[in-house]
């Protein structure tokens, strides 16, 4: 059909809009799609609250004692989300073990925060089992959750010593995205 | 004796319910105006459903806090940039027109336009096409003088 139609005005020259405005589009629309697939794939490290200041928070902890993000000013911090339904937490769980190990008076803080999960039963054998040391703090209203915009746990923050936050990990942590985040807030693992 | 005492009873219980529903209760016109931003937020652990519509314990818990935010009075643009600053833009139901979201608005818009003007150059092409063929009338009148002969020549009979 389209060669009866072209092969009429065949002598006309085709116009240059004509002849570059399909490839132009293919083109346009390649770009689109690439620009998207690239952008999506950095919700794991990168997220809204990545180069702002991290919400502040005071709540109990598993032994009712209270922890704020206050008292912990002039620290980096590694503040966790987790749950014990959680199946990556479990991963993750001992490299967050070994880290806080190493953690000193004044240097790196490991804070977890129970996210979604009114089980205390099974938080505290969770805590038990992978013999966690830092303190984890209770969140029954999901406000501290919902203001550092969690949704699905294990979500993690590096938070650097002035209280902003500068990294950010989702779907569990690995030794080497764990030393990324920490290399964000200044800290050699 | 009984009277004063079913009346305190009364009273009490009025006051208790009075200072229970001042800790949670909004006004009608502010329920009305939380729900209406709720509406615009997608419940972040569920599929394209608002907080208003979701039972998930998160979304509850979004909806009580756009609530108190509500009645603390912070304006709809406030809120909901409270919840897209956490969450992402992707929370939200009702996109900001600007950035790359630009693209969805224009996009079907800018579809459209070059559609209808694909479709009329389409359609002019065809009919300047089909003005061009009228001379192949022509022979198709020397055809039916041929066909006509054609005809008388059966119409007589078919030559043995």
């Amino acid at each position: 059909m389209t060669t009866q139609t072209e092969s009429t005005p065949n002598a006309a020259p085709v116009s240059p809009l004509k002849r570059f405005l399909p490839p132009l589009i293919a083109a346009a629309l390649v770009a689109a799609l690439g620009v998207g697939l690239l952008r999506g794939n950095g919700g794991q490290v990168s997220g809204p609250l990545v180069g702002k200041a991290a919400p502040a928070f005071a709540l109990q902890t598993l032994d009712g004692g209270t922890i704020s993000l206050a008292s912990l000013k002039g620290r980096p911090v590694v503040l966790n989300f987790w749950a014990s339904w959680c199946i990556p937490c479990r991963d993750e769980a001992p490299i967050l073990r070994d880290l806080s190990e190493k953690q000193t008076a004044n240097g790196l803080a490991v804070v977890g925060v129970v996210f979604s999960d009114k089980n205390l039963k099974a938080v505290r054998a969770f805590t038990q089992e992978y013999a966690l040391a830092y303190p984890s703090l209770l969140d029954p209203n999901l406000d501290t959750s919902i203001a550092y915009g969690v949704s699905g746990v294990p979500e993690t923050f590096f938070i650097d010593k002035d209280g902003m936050v500068r990294g950010y990990d989702q779907g569990g942590l690995t030794p080497e995205r764990l030393t990324a985040g920490l290399g964000k807030i200044g800290v050699v693992n | 004796m009984q009277g004063p005492w079913r009346g305190l009873i009364a009273l009490l219980l009025a006051l208790v319910c009075s200072l229970a529903l001042a800790q949670t209760s909004l006004s009608p016109t502010q329920e009305a105006q939380a729900q209406a931003i709720g509406r615009t937020i997608r419940c972040p652990v569920c599929q394209g459903l608002p907080i208003t519509e979701s039972p998930s314990e998160l979304s509850q818990s979004m909806l009580r806090e756009l609530r108190e935010q509500v009645v603390a009075g912070r304006s709809r643009d406030q809120i909901t940039g409270y919840f897209a600053a956490r969450y992402g833009d992707t929370v939200l139901l009702d996109p900001p027109r600007r950035g790359v979201n630009l693209l969805l608005w224009l996009g079907p818009i800018a579809g459209a336009v070059l559609g209808v003007w694909w479709l009329s150059s389409y359609l002019k092409r065809t009919r300047a096409a089909a003005t061009a063929s009228v001379p192949d009338t022509e022979p198709e009148e020397e055809q039916d003088d041929y066909l006509a002969r054609v005809r008388a020549e059966v119409s007589h009979g078919r030559p043995s």
